[in-house]
């Protein structure tokens, strides 16, 4: 009887996290679904390759990290060949919500953007694209005119099978707008992420963790680039907490005005308002810092408000 | 709030006051110890053939195994060849090939082969010779190696800045997450694990075609690598990586005109050095030794 139970519990549970597995990807479609078996005279090649958080390493070995330092559920890898052309891998990520598929692909971004999914961009035979809570990769080992043809066509399917339509993190909205560089927007969780696109230290000093929710942005300003990072917080607590780390560890001189002119003549300011920790870096003068962290604390407070 | 541990922010970079806290920080431990004559100098060998590979990149396997004849040569001051592999590997060794299978741009076979074959001329039997990456932990032959030969090609890496000799070596350990903290900051550490440590005879930088700037987790693309037809040899990974890495300062100034900094910096380098004390990666005490096709040699 007692062998009994646990059978059935096993099949329920096995039924129910296939149930979970699948309604994760896209109502009722597997992510194998999602990718098309033909593109071009190009075949999907034997069986597709599934990794999930602890196997991504073997995937893509170190890079492993940045799909870990996002809400990363599951990647499917599919190869295709044809003969006489070089073979195109499709690589489709659940990145476990819309906001995290939005940042890594915000992650390795770097040149023109494009109008697959939700945002795409193809440069040297490799495609990159998101929508919903996708992230998609799909790039052939050496680029032909058929080659680019059935990539971008590839990216394209996949994307019309992924329904749904994603929403981008909130904190988009805080951001100024006037000098922003659209394409320098940095959506993500944690300090490694931060480093890796503004190196600011070799210790954690804003606290970030995969609790919170930060946004850097480059701007232009009359001359130089400047920029804004806007961390969210799980509560004022924290965000107090961090802000007075930052402020002892990088820019200590400025404990009282929270704002300093550093050995480069360049700017730095931060400022924590409820929930919220906001940093202005390399400002080109003093009033543009200010004005800019005020900026954005006073889009939060009547963003929040309504 | 004070950091009880020292902090190396970004604003130590822009005082320049540091300049050593700079270098590390920035993989720049070439520049950390200027002035300073050291009392001996580690040696590295470049080798670079123009007919490495052909204009279809395709390697030629008896100009690789020339290059590296010569390299080890000029390491070990030994003009036999089997000599000079003496120097570094005897016939009793157990002997593994630590190599690279990333897809893009692995270790040659070709670089494999041409290893495998003066080990086997210096008498070690085949049986005692293994190549492998990704299994090393469960390979025989690397378990029970009394030497090892690490060869992989350069690159830049997404996670640690650059990815070279001392990185080749994150296969040994079972929770290679556990070295991704702060870019990577403390690979070297790797190196005094007991499954490796004292056993490297000799690195192999492949520089054939390397890539020196990428951008995003995949990272390949052709519009930044480049047929250099080299390879670095130095019994020292420290030497190795801080001389690749000085090269692809080298090109990405040339290829974009500015000095563009790498993401994330390349700290483990210098940290090897300052930290886990694995070899040199201040320049001023490196001896490069360049043999060989010296056109756009950059270094």
């Amino acid at each position: 009887m007692f062998s009994k139970r646990i059978l059935v519990f096993y099949i329920y549970s096995a039924v129910a996290w296939s149930v979970v597995a699948i309604s994760g990807c896209e109502k009722g479609i597997s992510m194998g679904e999602l990718v098309p078996r033909r593109m071009h005279g190009w075949k999907a090649e034997g069986k597709d390759e599934i990794y999930n958080r602890d196997s991504i390493f073997d995937y893509i070995n170190g890079a492993g990290e940045i799909y870990r330092a996002y809400g990363f559920r599951e990647l499917l890898v599919r190869l295709f060949v044809k003969a006489d052309q070089p073979d195109i891998v499709v690589e489709l990520f659940d990145m476990g919500s819309a906001g995290d598929a939005f940042g890594v692909f915000t992650h390795g971004r770097g040149g023109e953007g494009g109008d697959i999914g939700q945002g795409s961009e193809y440069r040297g035979s490799l495609l990159c694209f998101w929508k919903g809570n996708f992230f998609g990769c799909v790039f052939a080992e050496q680029e032909t005119e058929a080659a680019k043809e059935a990539v971008l066509d590839l990216g394209r399917a996949i994307a019309g099978a992924i329904k749904v339509i994603g929403e981008k993190p909130r904190l988009l909205d805080y951001l100024p707008k006037e000098g922003l560089m659209e394409r320098s927007v940095h959506y993500f969780h944690t300090y490694p992420s931060l480093n890796y696109h503004y190196y600011l230290a070799s210790e954690n000093i804003l606290n970030l963790d995969e609790s919170t929710e930060a946004v850097l942005a480059g701007y232009q300003p009359a001359e130089g680039k400047s920029y804004l990072l806007l961390v969210r917080y799980p509560d004022g607590k924290r965000a107090k907490g961090a802000f007075e780390r930052f402020i002892g560890a990088y820019i200590p001189e400025a404990a009282h005005t929270g704002i300093t002119q550093l050995e480069n003549g360049k700017w730095t300011g931060a400022k924590v308002y409820q929930e919220f920790v906001i940093v202005a870096f390399d400002a080109p003068t003093r009033n543009y810092a200010e004005a800019w962290l005020e900026a954005v604390r006073e889009k939060i407070a009547t963003q929040v408000e309504e | 709030m004070r950091e009880s541990v020292k902090v190396i922010t970004r604003r130590d970079f822009i005082r320049g006051t540091a300049g050593a806290t700079l270098a590390l920080a920035m993989g720049l431990g070439a520049e950390g110890r200027k002035g300073v004559k050291p009392a001996r100098k580690t040696r590295v060998v470049l080798v670079r053939d123009a007919g490495a590979m052909d204009e279809q990149g395709r390697i030629n396997t008896r100009v690789i195994q020339r290059m590296m004849d010569q390299g080890v040569g000029a390491l070990v001051d030994r003009e036999d060849t089997v000599q000079a592999w003496r120097l570094l590997v005897k016939p009793t060794d157990v002997v593994g090939i630590k190599s690279n299978v990333w897809g893009p741009l692995p270790t040659p076979p070709e670089v494999e082969q041409a290893i495998k074959a003066r080990l086997m001329d210096v008498g070690v039997p085949e049986g005692n010779i293994g190549i492998d990456d990704r299994g090393v932990r469960g390979n025989r032959i690397f378990k029970d190696a009394t030497a090892l030969i690490n060869a992989r090609p350069l690159r830049t890496h997404h996670w640690s800045g650059v990815g070279g000799c001392i990185k080749n070596y994150i296969m040994f350990v079972p929770r290679a997450w556990a070295y991704h903290g702060d870019s990577c900051a403390d690979l070297g550490a790797i190196w005094n694990k007991p499954n490796v440590k004292g056993k490297t005879r000799l690195n192999v930088l492949i520089l054939l075609r390397p890539l020196f700037y990428g951008i995003g987790p995949h990272h390949f693309d052709m519009t930044y690598s480049w047929y250099y037809k080299g390879v670095l040899l130095g019994t020292d990974p420290v030497a190795v990586d801080a001389v690749g890495l000085h090269l692809f300062r080298a090109k990405r100034l040339i290829h974009f005109g500015e000095e563009k900094p790498f993401r994330p910096p390349p700290k483990h380098i210098a940290l090897a050095d300052t930290r886990h004390k694995l070899g040199i990666s201040n320049l001023e005490e490196i001896e490069l030794v360049k043999l060989g096709w010296d056109e756009d040699i950059l270094i």
